[in-house]
């Protein structure tokens, strides 16, 4: 009983971390229609910025998880207005190649400014340390995880559905002319939510801070290849997918690692390709 | 050129040392004088150039920049002291990304392309292996300062004869074999392993398994968990453990991903449910300074090189240069980049020549005296001997981190597998 509530627990708060970055990217190519590939630099930018902001300004964590993703939508916002603008156009492979470059970039830009070692953070005070569960102990960061998923689910959904600007960001991603001629100004609004995209992946990095208590060049790589998966398995485009398919990929690579150790790297490959036998478009993605 | 014995450069040399050496002849000491100046040509034609490769990108990038210290400052300070046989070294540094396609590319670019005569670096066990038979077939001299598999030595350098790839490096006898004889002194008899899913940390855990079982009858081994390259998440794998109740843990994580493996279980409440704890590469810098005064104490650990060990001049004055030239302690892997440069240095001018054959003879069965202490270069397989410590974690007001108390040294005769590497007496405990 013990093991197996910690292996959800553990599954719930992997799950609930991926959400975080996959969110921003799936948001980013439901509306402008661009795999962004350079989502997981915004999210090692995130996270050195809010370790810059915590350790060398010394303001602490939450001055971090606050400033840091907000430097980073800088860089998102150049990213679209200067270059991913003139793409749109293009075929997909083009923005591909772009948003590769990007990577390559940002992660030599790091390397240059905060050198190529890996950084560790000093340990949280506050939220950090860890509470009995059933006789085991839970750190309570990762409670704060679980709990910070949904809440960011939550204000997505309420933004997208029950605002005006909602309406809006929905419209012009469903027919871009449409919502041209009707009076929208379909760029500016693709640098907002490109730029909120920014923000989302870039918040998903300055709570690894914490979470993973690591901070490397390639950090970026490895995590974007799961919000990838993430984002296939729920249907490109479809936050909601999205959600359900980091929870689902989270609690069953918890499960995997811990009852068949000897599949845990295919079960998340074995899945994603069931999902895209049984249904193309994901499990929440729309048919086109 | 040849037939008249000098070349032009080595000509204007000479014109150009001429008044040199008549000043400090007439200063009488003669001490300046380049010992070739009046006698015949070197043998050895000029620069040497070494090709280094490491890891450069991705989450092990700093590891790439640890090499670079290391041989950077070798470089300069054989430079400065007119280089190796009278020759000027050069380097070439180029990023071996961890992928074995990358490694052999970058090998065959030294030497075909750039005209490297030696080549030295490279972090993983799977691109050792893969460039062994590439090295052979290049023939040049590869010294290996990181990857650590003892089947690159004892498959293909001692059984398939590829006499181009030596290694300065502590092979996995320290992780595996040295770990167990460690082991065998705690109380704990079952063991459990979070390690790494490739083939490092499949072939030392095997090796504990085997020789802890040999030197203690009655242990048991009851978990392993294999954590996939890039892992961040250990949560599970501690889990896994938790569930399992050994009394040591046994892990070859390394780098970032054992400070990440490190915190993650400190939060889960892991070391105060299990004792004993053994990290074969845990006392690398990176990992010590990483994880400052978040580090238990009390863990077991080792290193292919700790800057502390051993106590001597040599390795005192090195730290000393290194922290100034670069404001760091010397990773393990400055050590064995610095050590492998000499060791060109030492053969070269053993050889009296920088050709293959010659520097392979001259580096079989060569004696270094390097930072880390005195290596040997085995004949039969190219294997450096030399000592490392394990120690327990414990404070040092003097330092920012946790540094190794409780020092043990256990002689790497004692347990370094020997040549024929198969039969009995060829694996410890040996007598």
């Amino acid at each position: 009983m013990q093991s197996y509530v910690h292996v959800i627990l553990a599954g719930l708060s992997s799950g609930m971390f991926i959400w975080l970055v996959a969110s921003g990217l799936t948001l980013i190519f439901g509306v402008l229609g661009v795999l962004n590939f350079a989502h997981g630099s915004f999210y090692m930018l995130g996270a050195y910025c809010a370790f810059t902001v915590l350790k060398y300004l010394g303001a602490g964590f939450w001055a971090g998880l606050l400033l840091g993703p907000l430097a980073v939508c800088a860089a998102g916002f150049v990213v679209e207005r200067f270059f991913l603008r003139h793409v749109y156009r293009i075929a997909l492979p083009y923005q591909l190649l772009l948003t590769f470059a990007f990577v390559l970039i940002f992660d030599n830009l790091v390397k240059i400014v905060w050198g190529g070692g890996a950084l560790s953070p000093p340990s949280l005070s506050f939220l950090g340390g860890s509470i009995p569960i059933l006789g085991r102990n839970f750190p309570v960061y990762n409670l704060f995880i679980i709990a910070v998923g949904p809440t960011v689910a939550l204000l997505l959904w309420a933004l997208l559905e029950k605002t005006w600007y909602g309406r809006i960001i929905r419209a012009s991603s469903s027919d871009r002319e449409m919502a041209a001629s009707l009076g929208v100004r379909v760029p500016a609004l693709f640098t907002g939510v490109f730029v909120f995209g920014t923000w989302l992946g870039a918040l998903g990095g300055g709570l690894a801070v914490p979470y993973v208590g690591l901070l490397t060049p390639g950090m970026g790589e490895t995590i974007i290849i799961e919000a990838f998966i993430v984002a296939v398995i729920g249907g490109l485009g479809s936050l909601k997918g999205a959600f359900v398919g980091a929870l689902v990929i989270g609690i069953l690579s918890a499960f995997g690692t811990r009852f068949f150790p000897a599949f845990d790297m295919a079960l998340t490959f074995i899945l994603m390709g069931g999902v895209l036998l049984w249904r193309p478009q994901g499990l929440f993605g729309a048919t086109r | 050129m040849e037939k008249k014995g000098m070349n032009r450069r080595q000509f204007l040399k000479l014109t150009g040392a001429v008044p040199l050496v008549a000043a400090a002849g007439g200063l009488g000491g003669g001490l300046l004088t380049p010992k070739w100046v009046w006698g015949a040509p070197p043998k050895v034609k000029g620069p040497i150039r070494i090709g280094y490769q490491a890891v450069l990108s991705g989450t092990l990038a700093g590891y790439g920049e640890f090499h670079k210290m290391g041989a950077v400052m070798a470089i300069e300070e054989i430079n400065a002291k007119g280089g190796i046989a009278g020759q000027k070294v050069e380097m070439d540094f180029r990023d071996s990304t961890l992928k074995t396609d990358d490694a052999i590319k970058n090998a065959r670019y030294f030497v075909d392309s750039w005209g490297a005569d030696f080549l030295a670096g490279i972090d993983s066990s799977g691109q050792a292996l893969a460039l062994a038979p590439v090295m052979a077939q290049l023939d040049r001299v590869l010294m290996v300062t990181h990857g650590a598999t003892e089947k690159l030595t004892e498959e293909f350098v001692y059984k398939k004869g590829v006499r181009q790839i030596f290694r300065n490096c502590m092979p996995t006898y320290n992780d595996g074999n040295a770990a167990a004889f460690i082991a065998k002194d705690f109380p704990a008899v079952k063991w459990a392993t979070v390690s790494p899913k490739y083939e490092y940390g499949f072939t030392c855990w095997k090796m504990f398994q085997e020789t802890l079982t040999k030197v203690k009858p009655g242990v048991s081994f009851i978990a392993e968990s294999w954590a996939p390259f890039g892992t961040t998440d250990f949560r599970s794998h501690i889990n896994t453990i938790l569930d399992a109740k050994p009394d040591g843990l046994y892990s070859t994580e390394w780098a970032g991903e054992l400070i990440s493996f490190l915190k993650q279980a400190k939060e889960a409440g892991l070391f105060d449910k299990v004792k004993y704890v053994m990290l074969p590469v845990g006392a690398a810098m990176d990992v010590l300074e990483g994880m400052g005064k978040d580090m238990p104490d009390n863990i077991w650990l080792s290193a292919r090189y700790y800057f502390q060990y051993p106590n001597n001049k040599v390795n005192n004055d090195w730290v000393a240069r290194f922290n100034k030239r670069w404001k760091h302690y010397p990773a393990y892997v400055s050590e064995t980049a610095y050590s492998a440069i000499y060791a060109y240095k030492a053969a070269v001018e053993k050889a009296g020549s920088k050709e293959t054959k010659a520097v392979i003879a001259a580096l079989e069965g060569m004696e270094q005296v390097c930072p880390a202490g005195t290596r040997v270069f085995r004949k039969e397989d190219h294997q450096a001997i030399y000592d490392v410590p394990w120690g327990k974690t414990k404070s040092d007001p003097k330092y920012p981190f946790k540094v190794m108390g409780d020092m043990k040294v256990i002689p790497a005769n004692a347990y370094f597998n020997r040549p024929p590497f198969e039969g009995p007496g060829t694996v410890p405990p040996f007598k």
